[in-house]
């Protein structure tokens, strides 16, 4: 069992195809809304004096409100039909494909293993657990043996597979380093091939950027209100700071 | 200097990313001498790209090469290369050799290869800029740079490296609105506002350098606290309070021109300046007075010229 975590790591690492490149139009887009949020995040005690900074308030609040951020091609795309549909983008698809790979291989392993465990084992009792358990967990710990009168310490050979499958991962963090694909089994069972791809930065090209470079636009014209310069009576403060006022 | 010391050194500059580049290549010829590559591990890569732009750094084309079976830096950047193809940072590596040796335009139409592969290389596209600004093409270097801190906002070297160009070339008011933004990206930090204050100086903007020297003292130096004695301002310190002694004096001193302020700056009251030069002059000398700690010993270097700077200054007035 060990050595096929250790197998599944290494075709996950063959599998995993790189991160899409951007172009730059692509990155400049989704970079823009960073410069506001950097002026507005200063703008209660901003390092730059007024002038640079209604300057830099005004041509940032000028280049949303004209999209001069937003990449050529999705202008001229319909801007008024919402966010487009993720599985007709190919470079969505790829993201998706690779959740897709990535249960593959999680399941076939998964499969085999048990069938086999299955096909031979069956009805085997395994080990006895040196401690005494109520009926609740004879369905966990007997599966596959179906007598009603079997003490509950008697654990079945599918039960003991399962137990050590989920109690492995910290096996597998030795052996193969932390962040590793192994370990991450079993989360994997729990998501679906699709939800890896939701969580991307894949997803992120679907927002509209043009919705959200308005958004911004409010918030820097409320950003300007909160200016305060920190150049603004630092004379005083610093004279008071050494008592001399 | 035994081998595992000489090995942490290389990893503490790895991680820092300091530019000692004399000790690399002497650490890492001596990790070559004695323990050759196979003994590294997978550090083994990390240590020759290291090695490779450190020997590059200080022009030792040929490092190790009479020492080990020719660990020459073409050797290295092709170990490399082998073991990383399409590396982008093996790619820019080998850009780097280029430079040492070929010309500017061999080396340009490399990074424009790389760059028509992938466009978003911002390593590649950095180093076609310097190569640009050192072959002398500013104009073109300050057009890529724009367009590559359009893309790449939070580039803060970026601005600083365009900020420089520009001061280099009188353009002040450029010059200031870069280091502008990377005010902004990081307010944290004291010697951007000390560049940004020099610039304004500079730009004979002398109310907005005041205030510029000035948040870098209230951010640097501190007052003594109850029972400590006063600290020695140094460094950037020293250097602000000399600012600020300098803008004071001009703005006392002044015709009303020179408190104009391009940025609109209103210069400080005159009492205040009045204070602000005693306090600077208390600081300055403050960072030449004898420090109690080495009793004996004398004033310190060249506080005979200071005090005789700050007597001339005051007199003038």
């Amino acid at each position: 069992m060990i050595l096929v975590g250790v197998l599944r790591h290494y075709v996950m690492l063959l599998l995993g195809s790189s991160p899409k490149k951007q172009s730059r139009a692509a990155i400049r887009e989704q970079r823009a809304l960073v410069r506001a949020q950097v002026l507005r995040h200063t703008s209660a005690f901003s390092p730059i004096p007024p002038l640079f900074y209604q300057a830099l308030s005004d041509h940032l609040q000028a280049a949303f409100a004209t999209s001069a951020y937003l990449q050529p091609k999705s202008t001229s795309a319909d801007a008024s039909s919402g966010p487009p549909n993720p599985l007709t983008d190919p470079s969505a698809m790829d993201g998706m494909m690779d959740g897709m790979k990535k249960q593959m291989v999680m399941m076939v392993p998964q499969m085999v293993m048990m069938g086999w465990i299955n096909f031979f084992f069956q009805g085997f009792v395994l080990i006895k657990l040196p401690f005494p358990l109520t009926l609740g967990f004879k369905s966990m710990l007997q599966r596959g043996i179906e007598t009603q009168d079997m003490d509950v310490r008697w654990v079945s050979s599918l039960s003991w597979y399962f137990l050590n499958f989920f109690g492995l991962n910290g096996l597998y963090r030795v052996i193969l380093g932390a962040d590793n694909e192994a370990a991450n089994s079993s989360r994997d069972m729990m998501a679906t091939p699709f939800a890896g791809a939701q969580s991307q930065p894949a997803m992120g090209q679907m927002q509209d950027f043009g919705k959200l470079f308005k958004a911004e636009r409010d918030n820097l014209e409320f950003a300007e209100g909160q200016y305060i310069w920190s150049g603004k009576d630092v004379e005083i403060r610093v004279l008071q700071k050494w008592s001399k006022l | 200097m035994d081998l595992t010391s000489a090995l942490q050194r290389l990893a503490s500059y790895r991680a820092k990313q300091s530019r000692a580049s004399a000790d690399i290549v002497k650490d890492g010829e001596l990790v070559l001498r004695k323990a050759g590559l196979t003994k590294l591990g997978d550090e083994e890569w990390a240590f020759l790209e290291q090695l490779a732009l450190a020997a590059l750094d200080t022009g030792k084309l040929d490092v190790a090469d009479d020492i080990t079976d020719g660990y020459a830096i073409q050797a290295c950047l092709e170990r490399l290369a082998a073991k990383f193809p399409e590396s982008p940072r093996v790619d820019v590596l080998q850009g780097i050799r280029m430079e040492a040796t070929e010309s500017s335009e061999t080396v340009i139409r490399y990074y424009n290869t790389l760059l028509e592969a992938d466009e978003s290389n911002i390593a590649a596209w950095k180093r076609k800029i310097s190569v640009l600004k050192s072959s002398g093409d500013i104009k073109t270097a300050v057009q890529e740079l724009s367009t590559l801190l359009d893309t790449f906002y939070t580039d803060v070297e970026g601005w600083l490296e365009l900020g420089s160009i520009y001061s280099s070339c009188n353009q002040y008011t450029s010059a200031l609105q870069c280091l502008s933004h990377a005010m902004i990206l990081a307010p944290q930090n004291a010697f951007y506002i000390l560049e940004a204050a020099e610039t304004a100086y500079s730009a004979a903007d002398i109310p907005l350098a005041l205030k510029f020297y000035l948040r870098v003292v209230e951010m640097l130096d501190e007052p003594p606290t109850s029972g400590t004695t006063p600290s020695r301002p140094e460094g950037p310190t020293l250097r602000a309070w000399y600012g600020v002694k300098l803008c004071a004096r001009d703005l006392l001193t002044s015709t009303p021109t020179a408190s104009q302020s391009e940025s609109q700056t209103t210069p400080p009251s005159e009492k205040h300046l009045r204070l602000l030069d005693e306090l600077s002059t208390e600081r300055i000398l403050a960072a030449y007075s004898p420090s109690s700690s080495k009793a004996g010993e004398g004033p310190p270097l060249g506080r005979e010229t200071v005090v005789k700077w700050l007597e001339n200054t005051s007199s003038t007035s």
